[in-house]
Order: C-alpha cells, then sequence, then structure tokens
C-alpha cells in the first residue's frame, strides 16, 4: 500500500522539472481561476440574494443552468472562439493558460454565485429590515451583507478551488496538455493513464490529493479566525 | 403628525385597515392589541418596511423614520460596533451603553449574546441616530423584569428631552400602564379606540377594548 | 465543529489511503521482456507464443502477431498550407489564419535531416531493448540548411497523435532541435483524427500523423503543401507495426493464422471480445481496414451494433482500451510503442 506513496514522494523528492512544471501551472491556474470567479461571483451573487428587480427569477434560472454547464461544453465554446480560425484569433490565445482561466472562470462564477445567492437570500430580509429600520444607506446595507458573508465565502471559495483545480474537460480542451506550458495534474493524469503508465498517473493523484488538502486546511484556518 | 388612511392586505386578506390618525410630538403611544391583530402590520408599514396597499406612501418624506423591527438582527461584530455602525457617534454609544448596562458586555460578539441582551443591544442600537419618529416593535417582550423598567424609562426621557414620538408596539398592557402618553386599541385589523392613555387604558369605549383590559389587567 | 472537521480530515485521509491502495501493485515489477529485435522484413512469418511473458506473467495480454506487412505504420509529416481554405464552425471562408510555415518548415527539415532520422530510428533501443521506430527506405532526407528562429517564428505548433508522443520519441528528439535553432515546440497530441481536426481549425503549424487514408484527403482539400526541396505534401519517414494482442490462451489462435487479416477473420468467426479504441485515431482507422468487408464494421455505431456481445468499441485512450483488454481477456491492436510502455508498468491498476 505505502508503494504508491513512497512512487509519490521519489516523484516530489526527485525534483522532476516537468512535474514542478505541472504542478506551477495547476497552482497558477486554479487559484487565478477561482479567485476571479470569487471576485465576480460574490458581489453578483449578493446582489442576486439581496435585491429585488424584474428579471431576477429568470436570472436565477439562468445561473442555476449555467451551474450545470458540462465542462467540456464550456471547454469547446472557448476552443471554437480562440480557434485559428474563430472570431478571436488574433488573440492567439488558444493553448495558453489566461484561455483555461477564461474558461474556468466561466464554469466557477455561476457556482459561487448559486451558493451565495441561497446563503443571501436567506439572511438578506432580516439584516435589512433591521439596517433599513436604522436608516443606513444602501452601500452600507451592501457592506452589511457583504460583512454576513464573510463566512460562507471561504466555503464558496473552496468550492471554486476544488472545482477549478479538478476539472479537467474544459482545460484539456482549451489547453491541449502541452508540456511545460498547459499541461496541469489532471491532464497530465489522464495523459499517463492514456500511455498505460498507471503508477505514475497515481503517484500525481496522490500529490494532486494532497495538494488539494493543503489548501483545505489553509481556507479552514483562515475561516476558523472569522469570528461569528 | 398626521397619518392618512391606508389598507394592507397579504393576497385576498385584508390585515390592516387603518383610518386616518395622528400622533403627538414628544409623546409615548402605545399600540395594543391580541395576537394577530395587526400591531406589527402597522409598525412595518409606517416604517416603510413593507408597503402599503397601492403603494400609497403613509409617511410623509420630511419625517424621519427609526425603526426596531420584532426580531432585530446581530450583525456580525462586537456589541460597541453594532452601535457605532449606526453612525451615531461614539459618546452617544457609551451613553445608551450604560444606560441599559451593556458597558460590560460591549467587546462581546453580538452574536453570542443571550435573548435579553441581545434585545437590551438592539433597543439601543436603535436609539443612536435621531429621528423624528421611533417605531419600536416588541423591544422589552425577550427581557427580564429589571431591563425591562430600565428600557422603559430610557424611553420615556428619550421621547420627552428630544421630542421625539415614540409608537411602541406591545401586548403588555401594564407596560403601556406605565410608558404610553396615548394608547391605540387595535382589533381584528380595526383601529377601534385612539386617544389618551388614562382614558383608552382605563375607560374604553368599546366592549372589545374592555374584554382585552379585563384579561389582562386582572 | 471541531468534530465536524476532524471528521473531514479523516475522510480526506481515506481517500489518500484508498488511492495508494489502488497503486499497491510493486512499482518496478520486472517487464516482460519483448521478443528479441529482428529484421521486421523477415519476421513476416507468424510470430510464436515465445513472445509471452518467461514467468509469472503479470500481464496476461500479450503480443500474437506483429510485424505483418498490413500493420505496418507508417507516419508523415505535414505542413500546413497558411493558404488552405480554413472556414469557421459556420463553414464561412477565414483568410487571415496565422501559420507559422517558416517554424514548421525548420522542424520537418531537421527531423529529415541526417540526424533527425538517426536519432528517431535509435530510440527505443537503449531502454526497451527493441526498435521503436524503423527509417523508411526512400524517406526525403534533407540535406540544406535550417533557418534559425526569429521572435516570430519561434513557436512551433506540433499537432500529432498520442502514440507518437507516448512513445516518448519527441520527448527525445525536439529538446535536441530545439536546444540548436531556438525554437519551442508545442506539442498538443490527440487521436490523428483530431491532430488533422485541429489543423484545420488553425490551431497547429504542422502534424505527424499515421492514417493514410486521412492523410490524403487532408492534402486533397488543400490543408498542406509541398514545401520547397520536397517532392510531395506528405512527408513519410518513420514506420513501425501495429501487433495484435490477446490473452495468453488465445482462444481464436491468432498466432498460428497467415496472416493479421486472418486472424481478424477467425477473432470475428469464433465472436472473441475484442477492444476497439473507436476514437477516430489512427490505430482505429487501421483496425477497421483489417476487418473482412463482409462485417461491414466502420467507425459508425450502426455498423457494429449487431457485433455488440464480442466488438467492444471504448471511444478511450490506447493505455485505457489495454486495461479493458486485459480485464475482459479480450484482442486489442495497439501499436508497439505503447504495449511495451504498458507491459514496463506491469499492465494493472490494481
Amino acid at each position: 500500500m505505502g508503494k504508491a506513496f513512497e512512487q509519490a514522494a521519489a516523484l516530489i523528492l526527485s525534483g522532476d522539472r516537468e512535474l514542478w512544471s505541472i504542478l506551477a501551472v495547476t497552482a497558477r491556474m486554479s487559484l487565478c481561476s477561482s479567485l476571479a470567479a470569487l471576485a465576480l461571483g460574490v458581489p453578483l451573487g449578493i446582489w442576486l440574494g439581496a435585491c429585488s428587480f424584474p428579471g431576477r427569477r429568470a436570472l436565477l434560472v439562468v445561473n442555476r443552468t449555467l451551474m450545470g454547464t458540462p465542462p467540456v461544453v464550456c471547454g469547446l465554446l472557448f476552443y471554437l472562439l480562440f480557434s485559428g480560425v474563430g472570431p478571436f484569433r488574433r488573440l492567439r490565445l488558444l493553448f495558453t493558460v489566461p484561455v483555461m482561466i477564461l474558461a474556468q472562470v466561466t464554469l466557477i462564477t455561476p457556482l459561487v454565485v448559486g451558493n451565495l445567492e441561497s446563503y443571501v437570500t436567506a439572511v438578506a430580509p432580516p439584516v435589512r429590515e433591521t439596517a433599513r429600520g436604522l436608516g443606513l444607506p444602501p452601500w452600507k446595507v451592501f457592506l452589511l451583507l457583504v460583512n454576513e458573508c464573510l463566512y460562507p465565502i471561504f466555503s464558496v471559495y473552496l468550492l471554486a478551488f476544488a472545482r477549478a483545480i479538478a476539472e479537467v474537460g474544459a482545460v484539456s480542451m482549451v489547453g491541449g496538455g502541452i508540456a511545460w506550458k498547459t499541461n496541469v495534474m489532471t491532464t497530465a493524469i489522464m495523459q499517463y493513464t492514456n500511455r498505460g503508465d498507471f503508477s505514475k498517473a497515481i503517484a500525481l493523484g496522490i500529490i494532486l490529493m494532497a495538494l488539494s488538502l493543503g489548501v483545505n486546511l489553509l481556507v479552514s484556518l483562515l475561516q476558523g479566525g472569522v469570528r461569528r | 403628525m398626521n397619518f392618512p388612511a391606508f389598507q394592507k392586505s397579504y393576497g385576498r386578506r385584508t390585515v390592516l385597515a387603518m383610518p386616518d390618525f395622528a400622533l403627538e410630538p414628544g409623546r409615548v403611544c402605545a399600540v395594543l392589541g391580541a395576537n394577530g391583530a395587526g400591531k406589527s402590520t402597522l409598525a412595518k408599514v409606517l416604517a416603510g418596511a413593507v408597503p402599503a396597499d397601492g403603494g400609497q406612501r403613509v409617511v410623509p418624506a420630511r419625517v424621519t423614520v427609526g425603526y426596531l423591527p420584532q426580531r432585530s438582527f446581530p450583525f456580525r461584530m462586537t456589541v460597541r460596533q453594532n452601535l457605532l455602525v449606526t453612525g451615531g457617534g461614539r459618546q452617544r454609544a457609551e451613553e445608551l451603553l450604560s444606560a441599559l448596562g451593556l458597558s460590560p458586555l460591549a467587546d462581546r460578539r453580538a452574536a453570542l449574546l443571550s435573548g435579553g441582551e441581545l434585545a437590551r443591544m438592539s433597543l439601543a442600537r436603535a436609539l443612536m441616530r435621531p429621528c423624528r419618529l421611533l417605531i419600536l416593535d416588541e423591544p422589552t417582550a425577550a427581557m427580564d423584569m429589571e431591563s425591562t423598567v430600565l428600557a422603559e424609562g430610557l424611553l420615556q426621557r428619550t421621547c420627552r428631552e428630544t421630542g421625539r414620538t415614540l409608537l411602541l408596539v406591545t401586548h403588555s398592557l401594564q407596560q403601556a400602564r406605565r410608558t404610553a402618553d396615548d394608547a391605540l386599541f387595535l382589533h381584528r385589523g380595526r383601529l377601534l379606540e385612539q386617544g389618551p392613555a388614562g382614558r383608552v387604558l382605563y375607560q374604553p369605549d368599546r366592549p372589545e377594548t374592555k374584554e382585552f383590559l379585563d384579561f389582562y389587567g386582572s | 465543529m471541531k468534530t465536524n472537521r476532524l471528521l473531514a480530515l479523516f475522510l480526506v485521509g481515506m481517500m489518500l489511503l484508498a488511492l495508494a491502495a489502488c497503486g499497491g501493485q510493486p512499482a518496478n515489477s520486472p517487464a516482460p521482456s519483448p521478443a528479441p529485435s529482428s529484421d521486421p522484413k523477415e519476421a513476416v512469418s507468424p510470430s510464436s507464443q515465445s513472445e509471452a511473458a518467461p514467468s509469472g506473467p503479470v500481464v496476461n495480454t500479450v503480443i500474437l502477431k506483429e510485424a505483418d506487412d498490413q500493420m505496418i505504420n507508417t507516419y508523415t509529416l505535414l505542413a500546413v498550407n497558411p493558404g488552405a481554405p480554413f472556414t469557421d464552425a459556420n463553414g464561412t471562408p477565414v483568410s487571415d489564419v496565422s501559420v507559422n510555415t517558416s517554424g514548421a518548415a525548420a522542424l520537418i527539415q531537421w527531423l529529415l535531416s541526417e540526424e533527425g532520422l538517426k536519432m528517431a530510428a535509435d530510440y527505443g533501443v537503449e531502454q526497451y531493448n527493441d526498435h521503436l521506430f524503423y527509417l523508411l527506405e526512400g524517406a526525403p532526407v534533407y540535406e540544406g540548411a535550417i533557418e534559425k528562429a526569429t521572435e516570430e517564428t519561434k513557436t512551433i505548433r506540433l499537432s500529432t497523435t498520442t502514440s507518437v508522443n507516448d512513445s516518448g520519441l519527441l520527448g527525445a528528439l525536439l529538446p535536441v532541435f530545439e536546444e540548436q535553432y531556438g525554437y519551442t515546440v508545442e506539442v498538443q497530441s490527440a487521436g490523428t483524427g483530431k491532430a488533422i481536426a485541429a489543423a484545420k481549425y488553425g490551431n497547429a503549424d504542422l502534424i505527424l500523423v499515421h492514417a493514410k487514408s486521412q492523410e490524403e484527403a487532408f492534402v486533397s482539400d488543400g490543408f498542406s503543401y509541398v514545401l520547397p526541396g520536397f517532392q510531395s505534401e506528405r512527408l513519410s519517414f518513420l514506420y513501425n507495426y501495429f501487433v495484435l494482442c490477446g490473452p495468453t490462451e488465445d482462444p481464436a489462435k491468432v498466432a498460428e493464422s497467415a496472416t493479421v487479416l486472418d486472424a481478424f477473420a477467425a477473432i470475428a468467426e469464433g465472436k472473441h471480445t475484442f477492444i476497439s479504441r473507436g476514437d477516430g485515431s489512427g490505430t482505429h482507422t487501421k483496425e477497421l481496414s483489417l476487418w473482412p468487408e463482409s462485417l461491414g464494421i466502420t467507425q459508425e455505431a450502426a455498423s457494429f451494433t449487431v457485433y455488440a456481445d464480442w466488438y467492444r468499441s471504448a471511444n478511450a485512450g490506447m493505455g485505457a482500451c489495454l486495461v479493458m483488454a486485459e480485464e475482459q481477456k479480450g484482442y486489442i491492436l495497439t501499436d508497439k510503442a505503447t504495449f511495451l510502455t504498458f507491459m514496463a508498468n506491469g499492465g494493472k491498476v490494481a
């Protein structure tokens, strides 16, 4: 049982340069995309949850549909858009990390919005009633709502990060899994598996899980610092 | 301070139908009635928390209103910060904290307060900012007797000193008798009595009010 | 709250352990030594059971049929024509597709230079004690100068098949080329069908594939062009053999059949399990050409529904298919390089 662990450890300790490149690209891609999705999704989620306006329900339905977007569909869309014959061909972004991040943000933001929206919908009415009763201006009500959401934001971030680091359909499509450039843990695992090199695939899987565990611990620690 | 007649319905059910009525500045007006009489609905409509039927504006725009809902929300911060967030000033906050015996709890997280402590904090917070009309919905329901007396004294003083009008929604006849200058009596969504507390709360005109007084007054 | 977090940690730990358990096979299990290298031209005769792993085979799947003329697997380089009739997803013509023609030319010229060809031919001998690729007789050889990279031309997009990439050939060759001439080669690997599609979508400067019919269509559609100094659009230079693998028991007796066509006929006759890539890859294309025509098996799912009891279309990569074949004791067509890697790793997930 220890063999796979041993191999994972050996792989890390060997200082395999390709592994480090894969780790670096994975970290860059999943951190950037989850943080960007958070930055976009939090205000949007709070807005959808807290405000009532015509078309809100329609937006919610749209968001819930987007939450279920199959990653490959998203990947295909960005592949076609940024392809050598696509409308955005001049940006020359296909098979680069930025377009992977873009696809990931498109996939993850609805999740952030949806999760936050359902939390805010529950907490917003009493907060708003209380804050308005105190005569607070709308911007202050909004800030108070953000303040109430601080705790769930951490959980939502973990969800976003988990999705970003674990996703393979979209990133393999728009990233191409090009060694030294866009190859991330998941696409590398897929490649090794297709190659029949299962032991390396499993070693990478263990490293991926360990990485995920590390980030989870860190965020949980930060979340523990958020007081009630 | 005059208010026009209005109605409030949820679906097809009319929960409150008010005739036009007036409140005197600098006085405490108690709103009495049994559960479901429409007391909280009256408070909410006057506070602008829910619209009256037809989107009618009941309180004139120039009147600033403060409102303490029945279930006031403790913001995720300390007790002192909960007061300061209203922008009412540090000094005012310390005065109110000590007036309601909250000074020892000032640095406690609001979410960790007991029911009675939370009620006191909510009341203090509602009194932070100046306003013309202050509407309090059952502010002392969760408080023990000692805190209730402290709170009632504070409310009466505040009204006298600042000339604020206070609309005090309560189900407690004793509290109304101790605190109010005027009183409104609601019954099944209708305003049955209005006038000086001395009359409404002791010698009412209507049999429904008498029944209420007999039941709670004994 | 505290207990919840502990529970979560515990669960993650369990998952890690489970994953480790999956990889519990000895990491360095002895690779069954492949057939002694022989000149492929002489080895057309049916190869024998000696291909089986010599002692206590970890993998039950063995090479049953190889080095048959029908199974020659030729690798071809094609430069993408910058003036090709590119169209977008709607079929609207697109004229300004950027293709790094001089980069593609430089890479092709180097691969077909004496140095490149020699490195390719020698690849794998050290690691597997066997040639993974052979030089094609009469392959075009380039003797001219090769242009160095400039700022505009330094990134070359090479779209290739998984089998080339997975064999590690490019990993061995490209760094030498990159170092000498200053280019960066970005390799994307997919099945031949996808690799060609990538070029048609303007996402590759050159392709390295192994499916003649698809290459010819690519050329006749105008997507490739003749590089100066060469005779043809299709620059075939390497070959190796597909191998037909199956369980050591070999119920269809394919090892004894005279040709690979007979072997495939025997598999179909006896309705023995066969794992097909089913993904439009070069291997899949080759496999389709080896079935008796009377069966009518094509890429279309409808064509093999009647054979569903033994013909399994996996639509997966070579490695995944090899595992399926191993588990289901089925026959499978694979490129030799992937099979050797599969064997070297013990060939098992559990």
